[in-house]
């Protein structure tokens, strides 16, 4: 056993782990945060992407005690007090869900770039998302939904600073 | 060099299954008595959106708004049986059971109403926002909760749809119904270096009878169609000796969002009288095109027909390969 | 009539918001109280009889129940057509990924240790893996008498007379693959018994009643005592039409009490659920000069490996939809279901009448550019419309908008013909 400390969704535990537990485990079996969806368990899908330290990852490659130290967004942690997160409120304006097996590692490689490139153009938001396999939707209404809610990011700014202006 | 071409393909699918094999859905259709709407029916949803076009069709036929009703699938020992997601029957043959069963309920409450508001007849009835109301007169209205008060309000309703076994000898019959039809088309670009064949470009026109919901349609289009383009540019099992040697997604290989195109989707409506509002099943045919068009739109680019699928850069390179040695014969 | 209100609009999909949050539960997703772990002993040879030593596997410490055909308490068997599936094969196996044994333990770990210390005993017989070659009298049989399993006929007019009369005749020969459906939630499930003594089974299905009928028949249970419950379905396109794991979890849950789940990787996905059926094709089309189709002829032989499931069904597909939609006066159809010792194949997204536009579609091409006729003019001027005959004698007597579908296509993509 290993013992480790990190925070995920702002949470911090610390905790004892396996040696050879997997970072999808830990977060799926120990902290029952099934979100987190395993496809292939070899890195492929994409399914299982959370975002550590800034940078996706998936979470199927990675060991439990890796991720010692780290800090870790998984799907229940996008959605700020109760409220979708303006690329969740995207995903489902524009139809882009439909089995959502692939949706939650979809969303957090949304988040990871679009927390870089604020506003990615098409073929950026492809590469963006190339690592995360959808068998349903064709992808195209996933690229349509990231476009869309980098613009809700930017009107929330701006809501934001229209509002602090006025104060 | 990359050189580039286009093609297209026509395709139909005809509904169910078919061949005269009863195919029945059923679907039960409650008001409880505290005035919640709630549709049972085994019809699964496995991500194509059952869930909510059954519910559009609820709330159309009961003048309430999609998330007013309950819709319960998952259970059953809750459900009656409405046969299975697959044949792209779910909205043909479910959707006709639940806007049955909607039909029945909206009836039942017109005849409670009608006693309620102490009226000669239903006619003139008009169900709105959870209120039964004379249309002339509105004044006279009832909620319907003050319908169901006494007693939950349930009925049940089957669809089962037509299709005429076929002769065994010469095939004739009416082995399907109803047939949805559709046209594809595509621009391909083929890299003659590496044998990548890149989809450029597609036009997708898609008949529906009549779009329950035209956002979801376009996802089954988006969706069939890259599933098209995998089936015939990319995947294959690998099968030696009956083992299959692409198991895993890193040797079986999927489109990804970078191999597929921006499509153009044209929904084309032209209601059948059987389906539910007109509607018709499109979850398979959506596919069917894709491929085809992407190999006539090949030969279009390179002036090579690829007889057998996948075509991928190896046999396009083999391909092109023997293509030069003919033609130097 | 009115207009309408809700049907026709763009609404949001009612599971989306729980889907987007990571919400929506997948069989995998569940967990009970006490619950058991199984894992699944595979064939790796493609035909075979077999004998299966379990003395070693049972001695390891957690391993609850191994259980083989024996423990089956009802009809050892399933399938949606035919009931040619062992829920645990007796004493043959089929193809490579058959199911032997389920092995229910108190980890995973542990369950999946035992299945390496099952001794299996091999005795192989010959394969057949070609579907032409399965069809000979001489070949390996799989299940029965013969592998030719259905044969679809379609006859109309005289396509013999017809060729004579055409000016131009293609013939070509045509190969499609097999592929997986790749949904992208391998298969899991859960199984436990209610209070009331029935069999619930919860896992991602296409059709929880007819589950719910095969569970029973295999259980020897009356149907009202299994109950199947169908979650979240991360995708399907077929691939969940037959049974997968339904009858071992209800079985190991029914033998052992608790609760019991099972959770498929990726590879054994792969092996567990159908596949699209390989269809090699025959097409000989033919047509006057001035682009009239007069005469096909179709010949169509589907490999549904090991197991019918859908192919009967599938292959009938594929047999009513060879022709294309095309008006054709002479039309001679034959498509044949055989088996062979691959993986078995069943439905999967357009069932057949997916396969045969690989050869029609390109032989409708290869007609038009013969003809100098432009591909998509020579479409418009054979397709269906309102008032077709269809090769099996239908008249499309309404909602047959195809002209429209090509003209929209022809418009958006092709303009220089407008």
């Amino acid at each position: 056993m290993i013992s480790i400390s990190l925070t995920v969704n702002k949470q911090v535990y610390q905790v004892e782990v396996e040696e050879d537990l997997r970072l999808i485990d830990f977060i799926r079996d120990k902290l029952m945060l099934t979100g987190t969806k395993e496809g292939c368990g070899e890195g492929e899908c994409g399914a299982c992407t959370i975002i550590m330290d800034g940078k996706t990852v998936n979470s199927c490659l990675v060991m439990a005690f890796q991720a010692h130290g780290s800090r870790i967004t998984t799907i229940e942690g996008v959605a700020k007090d109760g409220a979708l997160h303006p690329i969740q409120q995207a995903f489902l304006d524009v139809g882009a869900v439909q089995c959502g097996f692939c949706t939650p590692g979809m969303v957090l490689s949304a988040k990871a770039l679009l927390d870089e490139n604020e506003v990615p153009n098409r073929h950026q938001i492809r590469e963006g998302i190339s690592g995360n396999l959808c068998r349903c939707t064709g992808y195209n209404k996933i690229v349509d939904a990231i476009e869309l809610a980098s613009s809700y990011i930017k009107e929330g700014q701006q809501d934001e600073t229209s509002s602090s202006g006025r104060q | 060099m990359k050189k580039r071409g286009r093609g297209i393909a026509a395709a139909y699918y005809g509904t169910g299954y078919g061949n005269g094999f009863p195919d029945v859905s059923r679907a039960r259709a409650e008001i409880s008595k505290d005035g919640n709407i709630f549709i049972y029916i085994g019809a699964t949803e496995v991500g194509q959106g059952a869930k909510t076009i059954f519910c559009q069709i609820t709330a159309e036929i009961l003048g309430v708004e999609t998330q007013d009703i309950h819709f319960v699938c998952e259970d059953t020992s809750q459900t009656p049986d409405a046969g299975t997601a697959a044949a792209s029957r779910q909205t043909y043959n479910s959707g006709n059971a639940v806007k049955k069963a909607a039909e029945s309920l909206s009836q039942r409450l017109m005849e409670q109403a009608q006693n309620h508001l102490q009226l000669n007849s239903v006619h003139g009835l008009k169900l709105e926002n959870h209120w039964v109301y004379l249309e002339d007169f509105p004044k006279k209205r009832v909620h319907f909760k003050e319908l169901v008060k006494e007693d939950t309000l349930i009925v049940e309703e089957t669809f089962t749809a037509q299709t005429v076994k076929m002769d065994e000898e010469t095939g004739e019959g009416a082995p399907y119904w109803p047939y949805t039809f559709c046209c594809y088309g595509v621009e391909v670009e083929v890299d003659t270096e590496t044998g990548e064949i890149h989809v450029i470009h597609g036009v997708c026109a898609q008949d529906v009878g009549k779009a329950i919901n035209p956002e979801l349609i376009e996802g089954q289009i988006e969706g069939g169609f890259a599933m098209g383009l995998g089936y015939g540019l990319m995947e294959n099992i690998g099968l030696s000796k009956g083992e299959i040697k692409h198991n895993r997604f890193a040797n079986y290989l999927i489109p990804t969002a970078l191999d597929v195109p921006e499509l153009e989707k044209i929904i084309v409506e032209d209601p059948s009288s059987t389906g539910p509002f007109g509607a018709k099943g499109i979850g398979e045919p959506v596919m069917i095109p894709a491929a085809p068009a992407i190999l006539n739109a090949i030969y279009d680019a390179i002036g090579i027909r690829f007889y057998e699928i996948p075509v991928t850069p190896e046999r396009v390179l083999v391909a092109i390969k023997d293509a030069q040695k003919e033609g130097k014969e | 009539m009115k207009p309408l209100q809700v049907v026709g609009n763009r609404v949001l999909r009612v599971d989306g918001k729980a889907k987007v949050q990571g919400a929506a539960l997948y069989p995998q997703d569940i967990n009970m109280e006490g619950m058991l772990y199984g894992a699944t002993l595979r064939s790796d040879k493609p035909h075979a009889f077999i004998t299966i030593d379990l003395e070693e596997a049972e001695k390891i410490p957690g391993v609850v129940k191994i259980l083989t055909a024996k423990d089956v308490t009802g009809h050892n068997h399933h399938g949606v057509l035919f009931k040619d599936h062992d829920v645990l094969c007796a004493e043959k196996v089929r193809r490579i990924g058959d199911p032997m044994a389920f092995v229910i333990g108190t980890s995973e770990r542990i369950a999946k240790e035992a299945l390496k210390k099952i001794k299996v005993h091999y005795q192989e017989i010959p394969a057949v893996f070609d579907p032409l070659e399965a069809m000979e009298e001489r070949a390996p049989k799989i299940h029965g008498e013969s592998n030719i399993i259905y044969h679809y006929k379609c006859r109309k007019g005289n396509v013999d007379e017809a060729f004579k009369a055409c000016d131009i005749i293609v013939e070509r020969a045509y190969q499609t693959s097999m592929v997986d459906h790749a949904f992208l939630q391998p298969e899991a499930g859960i199984a436990y018994m209610d209070e009331d003594g029935s069999v619930v089974v919860l896992a991602a299905t296409q059709y929880p009643h007819f589950d719910q009928l095969e569970v029973a028949e295999a259980l020897g249970l009356p149907t009202e005592k299994v109950r199947i419950i169908n979650p979240a379905v991360g995708g399907a396109f077929g691939g969940r039409e037959d049974i997968t794991m339904q009858i071992h979890l209800a079985l190991a849950a029914y033998l052992t009490g608790k609760p019991v789940k099972v959770v498929y990787g990726r590879e054994e996905s792969f092996y567990a659920h159908s596949k699209r059926h390989p269809i090699m094709m025959k097409y000989k089309t033919g047509a006057t000069k001035e682009g009239k189709l007069l005469a096909m002829e179709v010949m169509l032989v589907g490999d549904t490996g090991a197991y019918a499931s859908w192919a009967i069904n599938v292959m009938r597909k594929a047999g009513v939809h060879a022709p294309g939609p095309y008006e054709i006066p002479n039309v001679k159809v034959d498509s044949y279901a055989v088996y062979t010792n691959n993986p078995f194949c069943g439905a999967m997204r357009g069932f057949g009448a997916t396969q045969t536009p690989i050869g029609s579609e390109q032989q409708m091409d290869i007609l038009a550019r013969e003809l100098g006729i432009d591909p998509i003019q020579f479409r418009l001027m054979n397709c269906f419309r309102v008032g077709s005959e269809t090769a099996n004698g239908q008249i499309l007597h309404e909602s047959i908008p195809l002209v429209q579908c090509i003209e929209a296509v022809k418009d958006r993509m092709f303009q220089e013909l407008r």
